[in-house]
C-alpha cells in the first residue's frame, strides 16, 4: 500500500506533561481517516506533529513523521516550507481565529493564490457569495462562513493531505453537516487525504474509511471505521462508543466512560486505559501492551485476542 | 450621524479636561511660594512698588477674577502677555515651537526607524522560556535611566573633550534612547502577542516564509499598541522636553517653561502647560482614529 502519511512510534512532551505516548497512524493515498479521542488524548498534538506545527514549548522525544517518505522532523526549513505549500493544508477549530482579523477576506485569499489566481471561484467552490464575502473582514462572518473560507485557504493548492482538527467543533449544528459535506466534496475532487481529529466516533465512521481511537497519546484501535464502530476490538473504543448520544436508543441511558482520562507525566508503565477498563488484568498495569492484529483491526491490549465477541456496543 | 454624536462627544470631553487643567495649573501658580514681585524687584523693594506692579498686570485682583478674566482672554486666542520680556506669549511660544518640533520629529522618527524593527526582530527570534536576555536588559536600562542623568553623563563627557554640545544631535540622541527602548519594548510584546495567535499557526502551515508573515499577518495586528505609544512620546516631547532642552540650551518650548516658572512668569506657565495638554488630547483622539484604521474589529466599536 502506497503511504502518504507515517507516524512511529512518536513521544512529545509539554514540559513535563506527556502527550504523545508512542503514537501510531498509517494513512494512505487518498484516503480519509477520523482521529478519534477525548479531550486530552492526544489528538490535536498528533494533528499539529503532523505539519511540525508543535508550539514552541513542545518537545519531541522520540518517534518519526513522514509525509509522502519525507521525514518531517529532520527537514530544513525551506524544504519544510515548500512540502507544507505544496502537500498539506489545514483546517482549525476556531474558524474566525484562523483568519487574519486585521485584512478582507478576499485579500487573504489572493496572498494564498497568487495573482493569477481566480478568488471568486475558490469562494465559490466552498459554497460562498463572492461578492458578498470578498470585501468583509472575518469578525463579519457567522462561524460556518469563516469556516468555509479557511477549507478555501487550506484546499488553495490541492494538498495531498488535509489535516482537520475538530473544525466543527464551535459551529451549530445545522451547518456542521453542510461544512464537512464542503471539506469532503473538495477533498474527493482532488484526490486528498483526510485526517479528521474528532471526538464524534460515529460521525466519524459514517464518513470515514478508516478510524484511529486514542487514548492516553497513543492510538489504541485502528482499522476500516465500520469495523471499527461495529466490532470494537479496545474496551476503550467499546466503552466510547457507548457513550455516544447517537449510539443510544431513546429511553435508555447513556453509559458514560467510569473514572477520568490520565495525565502522564512520563510513559506509561502499562497501558493506559488500565485503571478505567472492566477486562484489567495484573500485567495491563505494567507492560505495555504491543499491537495485536484482531479481524481487521489493530489494537493496543493484551486482552484483545480473548475478548473477541465480548466486546459489543450497547446501541 | 453616530459618528458626528461621537466627534461631538469627542470634542466636549476634551473641552472640560482642559478647562479642568487650566484651572489646576492656575491654582498651583498661585499656591507657590514667592511672588513675580519679588523676582522682578528684588530682595530690597519698596511695599509700595510692589502694589504698582501687582496692579499693573491685575494680580492685585482675587484668583477668581483673574483667572475669569484669564480665561475670557485665552477664548479670543490671547495668550497674555510676558511680564519678563514684555511680548505676547501666544508669538513667543509660536518662535520657540518649531525647535521643539525639530527635536521631537528627530527622536520619534529614530524610534519608529530603529525601535520597531528591533522589537520585531527580537521577538521573532525569541526562545521559549528566554525573557529576551541581553535585549531585554539593555530597553531596560533604557527606558529607566533617568533623561537628567544621561543628559548630564553626555554634556559632561562632550565638554570634557572640548567638543561642541550645540545642535540637535546629541539632545536627540539623549531622547531616543528613551524613546527606542519603549518602542522596541512595546513591539517586541506586541508581535510576541500576535505570534500565538492561531492565524499566525495558519498561515506557517500554508507555508509562508517569516518574513512574508510578518509583513502581511503581523506588522498591522501588533500595530494598535505601538501608535499608541507613538503618539504619547509624540505628545509628551512636542509639550516640551523640559529638562534635555534646559541642559542642551535649546530655546525651546520646554526650557522656555522652565525658565517661566523660576521666575513667576505667570502667563507664559499657563499657556505653556494648556498648549502641551492640549497637544496630548489631540494626539489621542488622532491615535484613536488611526488605531480604528488598522484594527477593524475596533473601527467597529468606536
Amino acid at each position: 500500500m502506497n503511504e502518504l502519511l507515517e507516524v512511529d512510534g512518536l513521544v512529545v512532551d509539554y514540559g513535563r506533561a506527556r502527550a504523545l505516548d508512542g503514537a501510531d497512524l498509517r494513512v494512505a493515498a487518498g484516503r480519509t481517516v477520523g482521529v478519534v479521542g477525548e479531550s486530552g488524548s492526544g489528538k490535536s498534538t498528533l494533528g499539529a506533529a503532523i505539519g511540525r506545527l508543535l508550539p514552541r514549548q513542545a518537545r519531541v522525544e522520540a518517534g518519526e513523521v513522514r509525509v509522502g517518505g519525507e521525514r518531517m522532523l529532520d527537514l530544513r526549513p525551506a524544504e519544510l516550507r515548500r512540502l507544507r505549500r505544496g502537500r498539506l493544508g489545514f483546517v482549525f477549530q476556531d474558524p474566525i481565529a484562523s483568519l487574519d482579523p486585521t485584512m478582507r477576506v478576499g485579500r487573504q485569499l489572493r496572498l494564498v493564490l497568487g495573482r493569477r489566481g481566480d478568488v471568486a471561484a475558490h469562494l465559490a467552490r466552498v459554497g460562498l457569495d463572492a461578492a458578498r464575502v470578498a470585501s468583509a473582514y472575518p469578525h463579519q462572518l457567522s462561524g460556518g462562513m469563516a469556516q468555509r473560507v479557511a477549507i478555501a485557504l487550506a484546499m488553495a493548492a490541492s494538498p495531498e493531505l488535509l489535516v482537520a482538527d475538530e473544525p466543527t467543533a464551535s459551529l451549530d449544528a445545522q451547518v456542521r453537516e453542510k461544512v464537512l459535506d464542503v471539506v469532503f466534496a473538495l477533498a474527493a475532487e482532488a484526490g486528498t487525504s483526510i485526517v479528521w481529529l474528532s471526538h464524534d466516533l460515529p460521525a466519524v465512521a459514517r464518513r470515514c474509511d478508516r478510524v484511529a481511537v486514542m487514548y492516553g497519546g497513543r492510538v489504541v484501535e485502528s482499522g476500516p471505521a465500520a469495523a471499527v464502530l461495529g466490532a470494537p476490538a479496545h474496551p476503550y473504543t467499546a466503552a466510547l462508543a457507548g457513550s455516544a448520544p447517537a449510539a443510544a436508543a431513546p429511553g435508555v441511558r447513556l453509559r458514560p466512560v467510569p473514572g477520568r482520562p490520565p495525565v502522564l507525566t512520563g510513559p506509561s508503565p502499562g497501558c493506559a486505559f488500565e485503571p478505567r477498563c472492566p477486562f484489567a488484568e495484573e500485567r495491563c498495569a505494567v507492560e505495555r501492551p504491543a499491537p495485536v492484529r484482531v479481524g481487521e483491526q489493530d489494537a493496543l491490549c493484551h486482552r484483545a485476542a480473548d475478548l473477541v465477541g465480548e466486546l459489543e456496543v450497547v446501541a | 450621524m453616530r459618528l458626528l454624536l461621537w466627534w461631538a462627544g469627542r470634542a466636549l470631553s476634551s473641552a472640560v479636561t482642559l478647562l479642568g487643567i487650566s484651572v489646576l495649573i492656575f491654582a498651583a501658580l498661585r499656591l507657590m511660594p514667592g511672588g513675580f514681585a519679588e523676582t522682578i524687584l528684588g530682595p530690597f523693594a519698596t511695599p509700595e512698588q510692589k502694589a504698582e506692579l501687582a496692579a499693573r498686570y491685575g494680580l492685585d485682583q482675587s484668583v477668581l477674577a483673574q483667572y475669569g478674566h484669564w480665561l475670557a482672554a485665552v477664548g479670543t486666542g490671547d495668550f497674555g502677555t510676558s511680564m519678563i520680556s514684555r511680548q505676547p506669549v501666544a508669538a513667543e511660544l509660536a518662535a520657540r515651537l518649531p525647535v521643539t518640533a525639530r527635536l521631537t520629529l528627530l527622536a520619534v522618527a529614530a524610534a519608529v526607524l530603529a525601535g520597531v524593527p528591533l522589537g520585531v526582530v527580537t521577538a521573532v527570534r525569541a526562545r521559549p522560556g528566554g525573557g529576551g536576555g541581553a535585549g531585554r536588559l539593555l530597553s531596560g536600562l533604557g527606558v529607566s535611566v533617568p533623561e537628567f542623568a544621561l543628559g548630564s553623563l553626555v554634556v559632561f563627557v562632550v565638554s570634557r573633550y572640548g567638543l561642541q554640545t550645540t545642535g540637535y544631535l546629541l539632545p536627540a540622541a539623549v531622547l531616543s534612547i528613551f524613546a527606542i527602548s519603549a518602542t522596541a519594548r512595546t513591539t517586541r510584546d506586541a508581535v510576541l502577542g500576535v505570534l500565538v495567535e492561531q492565524h499566525i499557526t495558519a498561515a506557517v502551515a500554508r507555508g509562508e516564509t517569516p518574513w512574508f508573515i510578518v509583513r502581511h499577518h503581523i506588522l498591522r495586528n501588533a500595530a494598535g499598541p505601538v501608535l499608541t505609544l507613538t503618539a504619547t512620546i509624540t505628545a509628551y516631547l512636542l509639550g516640551g522636553a523640559l529638562i534635555v532642552e534646559y541642559l542642551f540650551n535649546l530655546p525651546g518650548v520646554g526650557s522656555y517653561v522652565v525658565q517661566a516658572v523660576g521666575r513667576r512668569d505667570y502667563a507664559v506657565v499657563q499657556a505653556g502647560v494648556l498648549l502641551a495638554a492640549a497637544v496630548f488630547i489631540v494626539m489621542n483622539v488622532l491615535v484613536d482614529l488611526l488605531v480604528g484604521l488598522v484594527d477593524p474589529r475596533l473601527g467597529r466599536r468606536a
